[in-house]
């Protein structure tokens, strides 16, 4: 990659940054929001023109991949600024919704069944869910003043975008990571199938598909990892049940033999 | 509020036992009564339905209140032949018993000698009435009947205003299923007699 | 010439999504008919009886012309959009509910494998995707199918409504649970979780339905799905008498038809996943038409129709249990999930992974049913003496919620 792109790519991010930056919602009302949002997608279409010309469109035979690169691509980077830049909570998790499961698609087009159908799951199913539950539970009514006015939007977009643009040099750089190897590898990492093959049966490992490479080099190459994630999600439910656990007397002073206008007597109020 | 208003429903069910808490033999029991009722088995399911246009349901004839009728009578001619009238002589009892005011009577003086009046015009708008049956008590000669007719349908509010023609024709339709009312000859019973045969159930009044 | 363009399984899949969607597509609405047949019958009504074919032949054909009248209907009548919904959402709900429960067709296989030319060489899959990951593929849409619930719920602007999608969320979370136990019990047993090796795992020599193998995690993943589907002991996010229908409260016309559309599409999607699972999917012991050596086109057709019998009885039993239990109570709803099923699932879970390990490749069919089953009798027999032992404590399961303030008698006064 010529110095060129990598400056053009940078100043690619340097003008996603400026627009995510107009179009974060602030309390006055303004006529920035558009110009925020044409420049968002400006650079959204460009990074992609950029990546797809450099670092996808290579290693990609198919014209159909390709252009599902492309549509799942714009969507899941334009639902992503909107979860930052939408006003409402509810919307923003919608979003959110939207991004996992663009991403899951392209995960998908990188032959990583497992990967992409666990991110909807977990992501989609359950985080965010249970993100929309919250939102519903506090909120119900009109938007409230702290969901209309972003904090530290300028430190935020730099920072992020700063760190997007380290990102992105990295990857489209070709001296960082083997040129011939750069599709099939980000396939292969996701799908865990890209160390020597750990299957008993290295021939049946393609027809097995996916879901069993993901298992065999979770139980076999990253298990100590694997089981410190569920120590750690075990450690996590401990601890949810200790905050939330109040001591509760269970049918104080309920005598079954009592009459019934001394039932629920001593029953505590909230 | 003192603790002795409070009751706690929960504590009023007895506590599940064994098996009960899994459900499933429960659920058993209930498929089971759900299932005869279902395929008509072991004495359940007898269909109730009436199947309406085709079935009527036999109603109590003597004392359902459906669409009136504006009862005939035989009388002697002229010529001495047996002849039809309108049984009604507008006394207007019964537009002025009428709680919904839906009775309109135009009377003039009868043709006949046995009676001063009768109705030139006699109009019962169907809709406004709420089929009290106090018309058919205040008549004293018994001219205006309820009948069992229920299914009473029409496209146009005009439609549902019953003139004296119609409320005639009425009578001819269910003059078969239901006699015309006269104490002396169909023996029903009156309101006296009703009341004078059952004085305990009204004078019991329940508490509070 | 047709059979040589079908024996692509692509143009194979094209032409079964187009059948299997207009099939579906009927049997959804002849759902509706079927359940207030059902319903009628349980209550010794007859149902709908009167609606034929625009008077066609002059019979009324057993009310077999409702469903149709009904759609009509649900066309023709005023959509009405309420003043102050968030419009967006309002109108995006349904059509998510739909057609995340429509996707769910993708994966079922509904016949085997199909040999076309009569070559012995099986060409086309009677399914429309043969996915690696076709059973985490139901989940995930199962997953995504709340989104409906709570977006219509919230975008109402009614607090039925929400009240209704906080419901469903929370029951529709907890219940994923169990249910993903329990397909783990067949997933060990089969060692796949793609659905037509599931189904291949139960059949044949030397096999048998996981529903014989496993009845307790069978039961546990039926009953699941009730609440999976909203369906009656577990449908309070509609609740008509509390809630007056939850979240569909302010739908109306075709948004309304779409929500009970795509409920009756969950649940024979759910049915069809519950026969795959652990009823053998398209498989009869017996019948030499659908064992999956016979791959004719007749076979598939066999296949389909026993398939779609499974589908219709386990839809029947639905209904029966409808007219049978009285809705749950929320807390009650919550302590079957998590204090009694997911033990229970995690239990079967193990034992099936007992089961998977002591059985390495070679055990008969007979011993192999006497471990699950022993496995199976003493998650049962573990599940009893908890209860009793928790009786002997004198916890009571009528649902007495202890921190909550007395009632007042009526009349009392505040």
């Amino acid at each position: 990659m010529s110095p060129t792109v990598a400056y053009l790519l940078y100043a690619l991010f340097a003008l996603g940054g400026a627009g995510v930056y107009l179009a974060l919602p602030r309390s006055q009302a303004r006529p920035t929001h558009v110009a925020g949002l044409l420049l968002g997608a400006g650079a959204i279409v460009g990074g992609l023109m950029l990546l797809g010309t450099y670092v996808i469109a290579p290693s990609s035979t198919e014209s159909s991949t390709n252009f599902f690169f492309y549509l799942f691509s714009a969507i899941a980077l334009f639902a992503a600024a909107r979860v930052v830049t939408h006003p409402k909570p509810v919307y923003s998790a919608v979003y959110f919704v939207a991004v996992a499961v663009a991403v899951a698609a392209l995960v998908l087009l990188q032959g990583a069944e497992f990967l992409a159908i666990a991110l909807i799951i977990v992501y989609a199913g359950a985080i965010l869910v249970t993100y929309a539950f919250v939102i519903m539970l506090a909120q119900q009514t009109g938007v409230s003043v702290y969901d209309t006015r972003a904090r530290e939007p300028f430190a935020a977009v730099v920072l992020g975008f700063a760190a997007m643009a380290a990102i992105a040099g990295r990857i489209a750089d070709p001296n960082a990571l083997p040129a011939t190897a750069l599709a099939p590898a980000t396939a292969s990492l996701v799908a865990g199938a890209g160390e020597a093959p750990v299957t008993p049966d290295a021939g049946a490992e393609a027809q097995a598909g996916n879901t069993i490479s993901v298992g065999w080099s979770l139980m076999t190459k990253y298990v100590v990892v694997l089981e410190l994630a569920g120590v750690l999600l075990l450690v996590g439910l401990v601890g949810a049940i200790a905050l939330v656990k109040k001591k509760v007397p269970r049918d104080v002073g309920v005598d079954p033999e009592a009459p019934l206008g001394q039932i629920g007597k001593e029953v505590e109020p909230f | 509020m003192k603790d002795e208003d409070v009751l706690n429903v929960d504590d009023l069910q007895p506590p599940l036992n064994t098996a009960e808490r899994f459900y499933l033999p429960i659920l058993y029991e209930g498929m089971v009564t759900t299932v005869r009722h279902m395929f008509g088995m072991w004495g359940a399911g007898k269909r109730v339905t009436v199947q309406y246009p085709e079935q009527k349901r036999s109603l109590r004839v003597e004392n359902y209140r459906g669409v009136h009728r504006l009862n005939k009578e035989w009388y002697r001619g002229e010529d001495g032949t047996r002849q039809e009238r309108v049984a009604c002589v507008a006394c207007f009892m019964c537009a002025t018993a009428c709680p919904a005011h839906c009775i309109h009577i135009v009377a003039d003086e009868s043709p006949w000698d046995d009676r001063e009046k009768y109705p030139v015009r006699f109009d019962i708008d169907e809709l406004r009435c709420i089929y009290c049956g106090m018309c058919e008590e205040a008549c004293p000669v018994d001219a205006i009947e309820l009948t069992a007719e229920f299914d009473l349908v029409g496209l146009s509010r005009e439609e549902m205003i019953f003139d004296k023609e119609k409320l005639l024709e009425m009578y001819d339709r269910t003059k078969d299923i239901k006699p015309r009312k006269d104490p002396k000859i169909t023996g029903y019973p009156t309101t006296a007699d009703r009341l004078a045969t059952a004085p305990a159930a009204d004078a019991q009044a329940p508490e509070e | 010439m047709i059979i040589e363009w079908l024996k692509t399984q692509w143009h194979f899949s094209a032409v079964l999504t187009a059948v299997v969607a207009g099939v579906i597509l009927g049997l959804v609405a002849y759902a509706s008919l079927f359940e207030r047949k059902i319903a009628a019958w349980c209550q010794d009504r007859h149902g709908p009886n009167r609606v034929g074919f625009f008077g066609l032949f002059g019979w009324r054909l057993w009310g077999l012309g409702q469903p149709i009248a009904d759609g009509l209907k649900f066309f023709v009548k005023e959509d009405i959009v309420p003043a102050k919904v968030d419009k967006p959402l309002y109108v995006a709900a349904p059509a998510i509910c739909l057609i995340v429960a429509t996707m769910g067709f993708a994966v079922i296989p509904w016949g085997g494998v199909v040999d076309l030319d009569g070559d012995g060489q099986w060409d086309v899959r009677c399914q429309v995707a043969s996915l690696d990951i076709g059973l985490l593929y139901l989940l995930g849409l199962g997953a995504m199918g709340v989104y409906g619930v709570v977006l219509g719920g919230w975008a109402s602007n009614n607090k039925y409504s929400l009240y209704g999608a906080l419901r469903g969320t929370a029951q529709l979370l907890s219940y994923e649970i169990p249910i993903g136990l329990a397909i783990l019990v067949a997933v060990l047993m089969a060692g796949s979780v793609r659905l037509e090796e599931i189904i291949l795992a139960q059949v044949g020599e030397g096999n048998c339905w996981y529903a014989v193998k496993h009845p307790i995690a069978f039961l546990l993943l039926w009953a699941a799905m009730f609440a999976e589907t909203n369906r009656m002991p577990f449908d309070l996010p509609e609740a008509e008498q509390e809630l007056v229908s939850g979240y569909l409260t302010e739908y109306s016309s075709m948004k309304f038809s779409m929500f009970f559309m795509a409920e009756y599409t969950h649940m024979i999607v759910g049915t069809a996943f519950l026969a795959v699972l652990f009823l053998g999917g398209w498989h009869l012991p017996f019948i030499p038409w659908l064992q999956p050596e016979s791959t004719s086109i007749f076979a598939m057709l066999c296949k389909m129709a026993v398939m779609i019998g499974k589908v219709v009885f386990f839809m029947w039993l639905y209904m029966l249990v409808r007219w049978t239990l009285p809705r749950f109570r929320f807390d009650q709803l919550m302590r079957l999930a998590w204090q009694k099923m997911v033990p229970a699932g995690i239990g079967l879970a193990g034992v099936a992974a007992i089961v998977v390990y002591i059985r390495g490749s070679e055990m008969s069919l007979w011993r192999e049913v006497a471990l699950c089953w022993a496995g199976n009798v003493a998650v049962v027999v573990v599940a009893v003496l908890v209860s009793l032992l928790a009786r002997q404590r004198g916890d009571r399961v009528t649902g007495r919620q202890g921190n909550l303030p007395a009632v007042p008698a009526a009349g009392s006064g505040a």
